[in-house]
């Protein structure tokens, strides 16, 4: 398991982490949630030892991660980086080599891997001549070649087609399923809900929220959609006062969050404005988890 | 495997190929040169005085001994001999069973001419000959000083650049210098390569950046090491085909210590360039960047050249001495027999010291400044930041 433990670093008057702890199990997709400048890019360059830190400690399995662990370890920058005019192959082959893997075994995990991602027939092309999609296929295939123990990706959607995009998900949910433990980061909040089983949400250095995307859906309070005919804006809503936060419309379907024991109170008042067409619990949304953990529309 | 990486890559490029083939040509070129300079060999005027015994059998011994062709002048005195040899109209005078006569003395660290090659056969056989024609109890004195005649010179004893010796360490000081600044330049774009395209924030998450810059450097001077050892065949191989004295004589130690020289520079430099191509982010920024590196090279080149046409100052023997420049300085003032061996290895010793002192300041600014982004790090920052 890897563990953050109030992890702190300032980069001159800006606080970066703020003491900033979670964890990540085997098995287990963690979404890493936060608005820009949150603190995500430093926490997970932290843990490959690429940005010093203030304070705080990254462990492995109970020990301080170092060299030996970093091995074991998959790391996807948000700033794609690979050799341009090196062939595809051959740099797959020279990251798992580097990871510890002996010549051959690398040749043939680097095979395999562009064949699961799709970019078998560009093996034994140069980087620079892949398309942009491509070319995240290939990083996605550095950081996976050497089947890590811990797989860390920074924004690893951005920029895919949604071919792409099911392919990626559908490899971090194999891997999670072979006892990787997966964190990435993502502002795509409907795919995160999709793919992790937990999720993590950061701001101004620190994480705010975290736990498994069921229990963040359900929340302490429920959410109610209500639809009230003749209303597509809702004004019915303003009458509502302590009993119900309007987090959402769509159409005309209010999204309420409830105060505990007040649903029938929101529906009396919904009433009064008028018939009901629809009003029915449902999950909270990520991102109104993430707009209410962080206060504010994502940045 | 950084190191294998850097070998593979740079081997297959275009450049590569194209750098060492000019390489090779240029160290041919430098090889055969000084016999071309030297034309065609023609006899040496040998003036011969009197004497007790035909002096042609011990002339024509003495150059085929030597492989010298000569033409022995008869003179009728010594003084007009010595007339003759002062304003070089022959090119040594033999007075049988007497002398030898040179111009000057050669430097005894300098590759001696030919003419005092052929003096010193000829003193030596007419020495042993005249030897052998005196009476028994001569013969025991003479053995016991040795047989030769004393050779002697009518000027003073004065240091000289031959030819052979300027064209050696002029080729030497352009070839040092071009060769540091190509191999430093290559790693400072590879260093720079692997910064702007992000790479590095993939290899440093598995290596420390010292194990990154370690492999790299080392890589690189294998190439080096792979082309210096291909120009040096090259070079005895059209030496030995011209029959060219640049691999003849004192020729193979300019040779050797310019190879000494080049890893030094190279061990002395590869650190330094690598980090410099780590500080900044736009490819614009790097001559700027290597232009504080390229600067005592440079200046070490300028000093070469002058010693190779001229004895140096001051300045230039205090340079020969200093880490930056000492690799460019030492072989061009070597090979002009103003740097005993003693001060050569005086000065090997000093870079050595110089190479892991800046190697270390090397390594901190390349870990400091490698993941760096945004506006460009100053040195003084690089020095004073530390990433682990």
């Amino acid at each position: 398991m890897l563990e953050l433990t109030g992890l702190s670093r300032r980069f001159g008057a800006t606080v970066a982490l703020d003491g900033m702890s979670f964890g990540v199990a085997r098995g287990r997709v963690v979404g890493f949630l936060g608005p820009n400048g949150s603190g995500k890019t430093t926490a997970m360059r932290a843990v490959f030892g690429l940005v010093g830190l203030d304070g705080g400690e990254v462990s492995w399995d109970g020990r301080r991660v170092g060299a030996d662990e970093r091995r074991r370890f998959g790391y996807m920058p948000e700033e794609r980086g690979l050799y341009p005019t090196m062939k595809v192959g051959e740099q797959l082959s020279y990251i798992a080599r580097l990871h510890g893997m002996g010549a051959g075994e690398a040749a043939a995990a680097a095979r395999q891997w562009s064949d699961r991602l799709g970019i078998a027939d560009r093996f034994s092309d140069k980087v620079e001549s892949l398309s942009l999609g491509n070319q995240q296929r290939a990083q996605l295939a550095a950081a996976l070649v050497h089947r890590p123990d811990l797989l860390v990706l920074d924004e690893p959607f951005s920029g895919l087609d949604p071919v792409g995009i099911d392919t990626m998900s559908e490899v971090l949910r194999e891997e999670a399923a072979r006892g990787t433990a997966v964190l990435f980061s993502s502002h795509q909040l409907d795919l995160v809900e999709h793919v992790c089983q937990d999720v993590v949400i950061v701001d101004r250095g620190r994480r705010v929220v975290s736990g498994t995307v069921e229990e963040l859906a359900r929340g302490e309070r429920p959410v109610l959609e209500v639809r009230v005919a003749g209303d597509p804006t809702g004004e019915w809503a303003g009458a509502l006062g302590e009993a119900g936060e309007v987090v959402g419309n769509d159409q005309g379907t209010l999204r309420v969050l409830v105060a505990p024991g007040r649903s029938q109170q929101v529906l009396d008042v919904a009433r009064r404005g008028g018939d009901v067409e629809m009003f029915a619990f449902t999950r909270r949304r990520l991102s109104e988890v993430f707009r209410q953990a962080v206060g504010q529309v994502p940045r | 495997m950084v190191a294998r990486r850097e070998i593979r890559e740079s081997a297959r490029s275009r450049s590569f190929a194209v750098t060492t083939l000019l390489l090779v040509l240029a160290v041919a070129v430098g090889v055969v040169l000084p016999a071309a300079l030297a034309g065609s060999t023609r006899p040496l005027l040998v003036g011969v005085v009197g004497g007790r015994y035909p002096a042609s059998a011990v002339l024509a011994q003495a150059g085929r001994l030597t492989g010298t062709p000569l033409t022995p002048v008869e003179e009728p005195d010594l003084a007009r001999a010595r007339s003759e040899l002062d304003q070089d109209r022959v090119s040594l005078v033999f007075v049988p069973g007497k002398e030898v006569l040179l111009p000057r003395l050669p430097d005894p660290g300098a590759t001696p001419s030919s003419a005092a090659v052929l003096a010193r056969a000829i003193a030596q056989l007419d020495g042993e000959r005249a030897l052998l024609s005196n009476v028994p109890p001569q013969v025991a004195a003479a053995l016991e000083r040795g047989a030769a005649l004393p050779v002697r010179g009518l000027r003073p004893q004065q240091r000289t650049t031959s030819l052979k010796a300027r064209v050696t360490g002029f080729v030497t000081a352009v070839l040092i210098y071009a060769l540091l600044l190509s191999y430093g330049m290559r790693l400072t774009n590879s260093a720079h390569e692997e910064k702007s395209s992000r790479v590095v924030e993939v290899l440093l998450a598995t290596l420390r950046p010292s194990q990154l810059l370690l492999g790299k450097v080392l890589g690189t001077g294998l190439l080096f090491g792979g082309q210096l050892a291909a120009m040096v065949a090259v070079a005895f191989a059209a030496g030995l085909a011209s029959g060219s004295a640049a691999v003849q004589g004192a020729a193979p130690a300019v040779i050797a210590v310019a190879a000494i020289c080049l890893l030094v520079g190279y061990a002395f430099y590869c650190t330094t360039f690598a980090a410099a191509g780590a500080m900044v982010n736009r490819q614009a920024d790097l001559f700027n960047v290597t232009l504080p590196i390229q600067i005592p090279l440079f200046v070490g080149y300028i000093v070469a050249d002058a010693a190779s046409f001229s004895s140096v100052g001051a300045l230039g023997r205090v340079l020969a001495f200093l880490p930056p420049t000492a690799p460019v300085v030492d072989p061009a003032l070597y090979a002009a027999g103003e740097l005993p061996l003693w001060q050569f290895a005086l000065s090997v010793a000093l870079c050595v010291a110089g190479v892991v002192a800046v190697a270390r300041l090397a390594t901190v600014v390349y870990a400091s400044s490698v993941l760096h982004t945004g506006p460009r790090l100053r040195l003084r920052s690089a020095l004073g930041r530390g990433t682990r």
